[in-house]
């Protein structure tokens, strides 16, 4: 379990992680969320002991990381995964982590086999593909076995074997029981992954929530028809226009979007009005368009950069002061 | 965690950080120790330094002795040559303590470092250590090495004891290890190569040079205090001296503690 509370970090004027208060609690994958700049990197290195919090504090079972004796048996971590020597090889860069820990140099080439590395196990990292030194990052998380995993981006430059092989993973993981803690900008595969999220944006907590809830929240009522008929498509808008709250849009082809009518609304009207339908199906919110929405009204870097407070009456003064 | 040799593989799946201050398990100070040794080794940058060390003392301390012998200087302790070649061959031992922390920053490697090791005193320290053991062994073997040559190169023009020799060898791998620790904390502060080096060619090597080319009593004076005018007080025989070797000794070690603490502290303070 991952406690970040009241975490904040200034870089001179600017507050790159704002009072952020959450728990990242075991058993799921928790998903980190949020634009480019949003802070999401920058409290990881926090939790992990790397940047120093301006105020606030992470612990990691109650601990804070510089305080745990054998850390990489409580949280495996990956953050860069191209930090490695480009000189040492896979394998030595683990055997030292493992050493500092007590870990079994058995364990190194268990990792290894784990991630599929074996074969380029004693070649230089330097010659890894960024999918090799993903997995070489990843059987570094996983060396001391650690029932806490935070991994910054970890499908970053995977092919999609290797991001199915994330996922799985990952599940896995958090099924056992262990705390996942997941950052990604890749929507889809968020969606797929994880159970509850953190969104963050300029550094802000924006939503904490389960998954289904957050979709859930993000997706008014709203439905596709396709009305093959021109004439009975125009009576079956009018129809629908006469409620409040609802809106159509009508595509070349013919389709129509409803926004404020579920499906099984609009069947029933169309029956009603012996309108003949083609296709008709809810639209399904997609986490991408969920959290755009949420975003949409904290991105830091929309065009023009002149978006400076479109967020909130309490938005830092000194947006654009510096840099 | 009362075992020491930790199940890495739990049977019990609770999932309890299985972490309590166990100092006596392994991992701690021994267990940075050794990952910073492994981390040396395996890359070529020390093999290369530890090399042009030795090549730099077998040129040097031949040189220094045919040139005695050639100019007919009084009769001196062999020993002297090789603590004389510490002026430059120092260099190898501070390019591969630099090398050793400053790639972790060039690389990024650090992290994966500091993520091993969190309490950064202990990170420092093992790499200080380990970069004085290795300098240690290598000051001593080279100032044999060099001995050796000398001896060859002197031609009758040096006197050889079996004690002051072993304590002049001594006192060069004394010497190169305290640079090693020198080395290490100006890295720390410096984090890049070009400034740590900058910054040890300065005081090690071109403020000597001015100091000691101007010349006057003052300037001899403040030479005495800087590392290597120190160093050669205590490696170098029958030269004359304003203190005696226990001194010098410590304003070396002096010397490197400083920097160990400024290093320490800037290693603290900044983020990763």
């Amino acid at each position: 379990m991952i406690t970040v509370r009241g975490l904040t970090k200034r870089y001179g004027d600017t507050l790159a992680v704002d009072e952020l208060t959450f728990d990242v609690r075991a058993g799921r994958v928790t998903g980190f969320l949020g634009p480019n700049g949003a802070g999401k990197s920058t409290t990881m290195r926090m939790i992990l002991g790397l940047d120093h919090p301006s105020r606030g504090r992470a612990l990691i079972a109650g601990r804070p990381y510089a305080d745990l004796r054998r850390p990489l048996c409580s949280v495996g971590a990956m953050l860069d995964a191209r930090a490695v020597h480009p000189a040492r090889s896979g394998r030595t860069h683990l055997v030292a982590q493992a050493r500092a820990n007590g870990i079994p140099v058995r364990r190194v080439d268990e990792v290894l086999e784990k991630v599929g590395l074996t074969k380029a196990a004693r070649r230089p990292a330097g010659t890894y593909s960024l999918g090799m030194s993903g997995r070489l990052g990843v059987a570094g998380a996983l060396l001391g076995d650690p029932p806490v995993l935070v991994l910054d981006e970890p499908v970053n430059g995977l092919d999609p074997d290797g991001v199915r092989w994330i996922r799985r993973l990952v599940r896995d993981q958090a099924a056992e029981g262990r705390t996942v803690f997941l950052s990604s900008h890749l929507m889809s595969e968020m969606q797929l992954t994880a159970d509850h999220l953190v969104v963050i944006g300029r550094g802000r907590l924006l939503s904490d929530t389960s998954m289904t809830e957050f979709l859930a929240a993000a997706s008014s009522a709203s439905a596709r028809a396709v009305v093959p008929d021109p004439e009975e498509r125009a009576t079956l808008v009018r129809r629908l226009m006469t409620a409040d709250g609802v809106s159509v849009e009508t595509s070349a082809s013919g389709e129509l979007t409803v926004e404020g009518r579920t499906a099984a609304e609009i069947g029933d009207l169309a029956h009603h009005c012996r309108v003949r339908l083609h296709q008709l199906s809810d639209v399904r919110v997609s986490l991408e368009q969920a959290y755009m929405d949420l975003t949409a009204r904290s991105v830091e870097y929309t065009t023009g950069g002149s978006s400076t407070d479109t967020t909130a009456a309490g938005a830092a003064p000194n947006e654009g002061g510096r840099q | 965690m009362t075992t020491p040799t930790t199940p890495v593989r739990r049977t019990d799946r609770s999932r309890a950080v299985p972490d309590a201050p166990d100092r006596g398990a392994p991992g701690g100070f021994a267990g940075a120790t050794a990952s910073e040794w492994t981390k040396l080794w395996s890359v070529r940058a020390p093999w290369l330094c530890l090399l042009a060390g030795l090549a730099i003392t077998g040129v040097f301390t031949y040189y220094y002795a045919s040139i005695a012998r050639i100019n007919e200087h009084p009769v001196q302790p062999v020993g002297n040559a090789a603590a004389s070649s510490a002026v430059l061959v120092q260099f190898a031992v501070v390019v591969l303590a630099t090398v050793a922390v400053t790639s972790e920053y060039s690389t990024g490697s650090v992290r994966a470092s500091l993520l091993s090791v969190p309490q950064r005193h202990r990170v420092q320290a093992a790499k200080a250590l380990v970069a004085a053991v290795v300098a240690f062994v290598a000051g001593t073997t080279f100032a044999v090495v060099g001995t050796a040559v000398a001896w060859v190169a002197f031609d009758g023009r040096a006197s050889f004891g079996a004690g002051p020799t072993l304590l002049q060898v001594l006192a060069v791998g004394l010497y190169q290890a305290l640079v090693a620790v020198l080395t290490v904390g100006v890295a720390f502060a410096a984090r890049h190569p070009a400034g740590t080096l900058s910054i040890l060619v300065t005081l090690l090597w071109a403020l000597p040079s001015v100091l000691l080319g101007l010349g006057g009593p003052t300037l001899a004076d403040v030479n005495d205090h800087l590392p290597h005018g120190a160093g050669d007080h205590f490696m170098r025989l029958g030269a004359e001296a304003p203190y005696g070797p226990a001194t010098a000794v410590l304003i070396v070690a002096a010397w490197a503690a400083t920097a160990h603490l400024i290093g320490l502290y800037v290693l603290r303070r900044r983020d990763a």
